[in-house]
């Protein structure tokens, strides 16, 4: 269990203020945020490497402001692995001192055996944060602080190790923070989200509130939300609100104030039809096709709708039935709990 | 040729006459003298005797100075603090001032008449005039090099060794012993060659010390100025060659330096 309250830490010019989180035990944390928002700052604060200036820290429900950091039960992985390089993998996975046979059964789970007689220099950057992961378990960690531990693996490597990690984290109820860019890693992985910017905790929760209910407009673009929109929201006084932006009106659903707002709307909430049809969808705008951008199997849909440019993704195999091209006239349609205010 | 091209040439030019400048005296002064130098410790007791007793002070003072200097370099290098940058410059006065003057400053805290002389005397301990007083010379003269070289051998270690060995069970002494000192060691080594290179070579604060028992240096002076040129020059010559010892050392350690 991490419980933060209010903490401030400083490094460098650099400071975390005001940051308050709780990770109950056995939950999975993932922290996300801008390059230089703090996130590393965040685990060295919570590992001892970054004194508390300021504010709570408690670990497994204990104070821990002047415990020192071999004495917390916290393994950090960096990013950049940070073996020792005066050491062999063997040495570096055996540094803490562990069981042999759970180092052997490490070894095993992450299948290293092939690189325990390489020297540290000649490992690739994958295989260095494989062995500094092991490295870390090795101890027998109650919590687990990973920062972008996976971002050196291959797509194929990465998703059987972030399992594997997975699993680990389950059958040792281990409490887990971890950094990461990959908002589907963020997705996958995490039980509670959090956001940074600035050193500041901008909103936290479940990975999908946070992608589907935004904090602020910031939130919402650096989730990559494709559509947010700066207007003015007005109570209809049924639990309804129009949302003016530009040349158009949206209506949303929510509790909010009357005023200067942002609307999000995410792309795939969006349906796209090439003429009027009739569904419950209260928000229903003809527009004209400014572009397609093929994503894989999704495209995503560029419409002009009175000056308004709206996104709307789509499967590729669904532009191609609807024989979609820019230039276009198409009806977007999207219900009125899909337009989120804040 | 194009610009790139002059501007290689010049460099190279300007270069190889400073390296001639300061190669060429040393080369010819080994070259001349070198073999008489070597050949004279078998007969010249009294050059026997000053390269041993070089040899053996510059010694203590280079293990003094690793003992005591290699904290504050630590220190420097890792934290911040009030007064950091004050101790910096303190520890660099030495290296600033005119070594003479080194030893006059000296001779005022360790002579007889001063309280820490006298209260050496007190425990039977003579500086001035004997081997203490080469040993303190040197150290004054030459363990700022070390604390500089260990400070810049500790930096370049990057702290996330420490605090990652921190976070796998080591006490910050054990994660010292352990990760740093093995990454920083030939930097360490290096630096302390340095300081023992340099102390074996210092004259001026030595010989305001402790002219007698004489270090190699005061023995050259001595022959220059008692018996001329030809009688100083194999002296000098074996000086220089003890202090190519440790530059030999220095660029093997070098060579093989790893990459944090």
């Amino acid at each position: 269990m991490i419980t933060l309250e209010s903490a401030r830490a400083s490094k460098g010019r650099f400071t975390l203020d005001g940051i308050s989180l709780h990770l109950a035990s056995g939950q999975y944390g993932v922290v996300i945020g801008p390059a230089g928002s703090g996130k590393t700052t965040l685990l060295e604060l919570i590992a001892g490497l970054v004194p508390l200036r300021g504010g709570r820290l408690l670990l497994e429900g204990v104070e821990a402001q002047h415990r020192p950091v071999e004495a917390r039960q916290v393994g950090l992985v960096y990013q950049h692995a940070y073996l020792f390089p005066h050491l062999s993998v063997r040495e570096n996975i055996a540094y803490a001192g562990a069981a042999a046979d759970l180092q052997q059964e490490l070894i095993a789970r992450f299948a290293l055996s092939p690189l325990l007689g390489r020297a540290v220099e000649s490992l690739s950057g994958g295989e260095r944060q494989l062995v500094a992961l092991v490295r870390t378990l090795a101890r027998r960690p109650r919590m687990l602080l990973l920062d972008e531990p996976f971002s050196a693996l291959d797509p194929g490597r990465r998703t059987r190790v972030r399992r594997e990690v997975r699993a680990l984290h389950r059958e040792w109820g281990l409490s887990t923070l971890q950094v990461t860019h990959d908002f589907t890693e963020a997705g996958l992985l995490g039980d509670v989200a959090m956001l940074l910017d600035a050193g500041r905790l901008l909103q936290s929760g479940p990975p999908t509130e946070l992608f589907r209910r935004p904090a602020n407009a910031f939130v919402a673009e650096f989730l990559g939300a494709e559509n947010v929109f700066a207007g003015t929201a007005k109570a209809l006084g049924d639990g309804t609100f129009e949302f003016v932006t530009g040349g158009l009106t949206l209506h949303a659903v929510g509790e909010f104030a009357n005023g200067p707002a942002h609307a999000v709307l995410r792309a795939e909430e969006i349906t796209l039809a090439r003429d009027q049809g009739h569904d419950s969808a209260r928000n229903r705008f003809s527009g004209r096709i400014v572009d397609i951008e093929p994503h894989g199997a999704v495209a995503r849909v560029t419409v002009d709708v009175r000056g308004v440019a709206i996104v709307a993704a789509l499967t590729a195999r669904s532009a191609q039935d609807l024989a979609l091209a820019p230039g276009l006239a198409v009806v977007l349609s999207f219900k009125a709990m899909a337009v989120h205010l804040c | 040729m194009n610009r790139i091209g002059i501007a290689t040439v010049v460099t190279g030019l300007l270069g190889s006459l400073l390296l001639l400048f300061l190669a060429a005296p040393i080369v010819q002064l080994v070259g001349s003298s070198g073999a008489d130098g070597l050949q004279r410790l078998g007969s010249d007791l009294a050059l026997r005797d000053a390269l041993l007793l070089t040899a053996a002070t510059a010694t203590a003072a280079t293990l003094l100075g690793v003992l005591s200097g290699t904290p504050i370099a630590y220190l420097l290098a890792r934290r911040e603090f009030p007064g950091r940058a004050v101790i910096s410059a303190l520890l660099d006065l030495p290296l600033l001032i005119p070594h003479p003057v080194a030893g006059m400053a000296l001779l005022l805290l360790l002579g007889r008449d001063s309280a820490v002389g006298s209260a050496a005397l007190d425990l039977g301990l003579r500086i001035v005039g004997t081997p203490l007083g080469i040993v303190a010379a040197m150290l004054f003269v030459s363990a700022p090099l070390f604390v500089s070289g260990a400070r810049e051998a500790f930096v370049r270690v990057d702290a996330r060794y420490e605090g990652v060995a921190r976070t796998l069970g080591d006490p910050p002494w054990r994660a010292f012993r352990r990760v740093t000192l093995p990454l920083a060691g030939r930097g360490l080594v290096a630096s302390a060659v340095v300081m023992w290179a340099r102390a074996v070579s210092e004259f001026g604060a030595v010989v305001i010390l402790t002219y007698n028992p004489k270090t190699v240096s005061v023995l050259s002076y001595d022959r220059f100025t008692g018996f001329g040129l030809s009688e100083a020059l194999p002296v000098a010559a074996a000086l220089v060659l003890l202090a190519l010892v440790p530059l030999v050392l220095l660029r093997a350690l070098r060579a093989g330096e790893p990459r944090t």
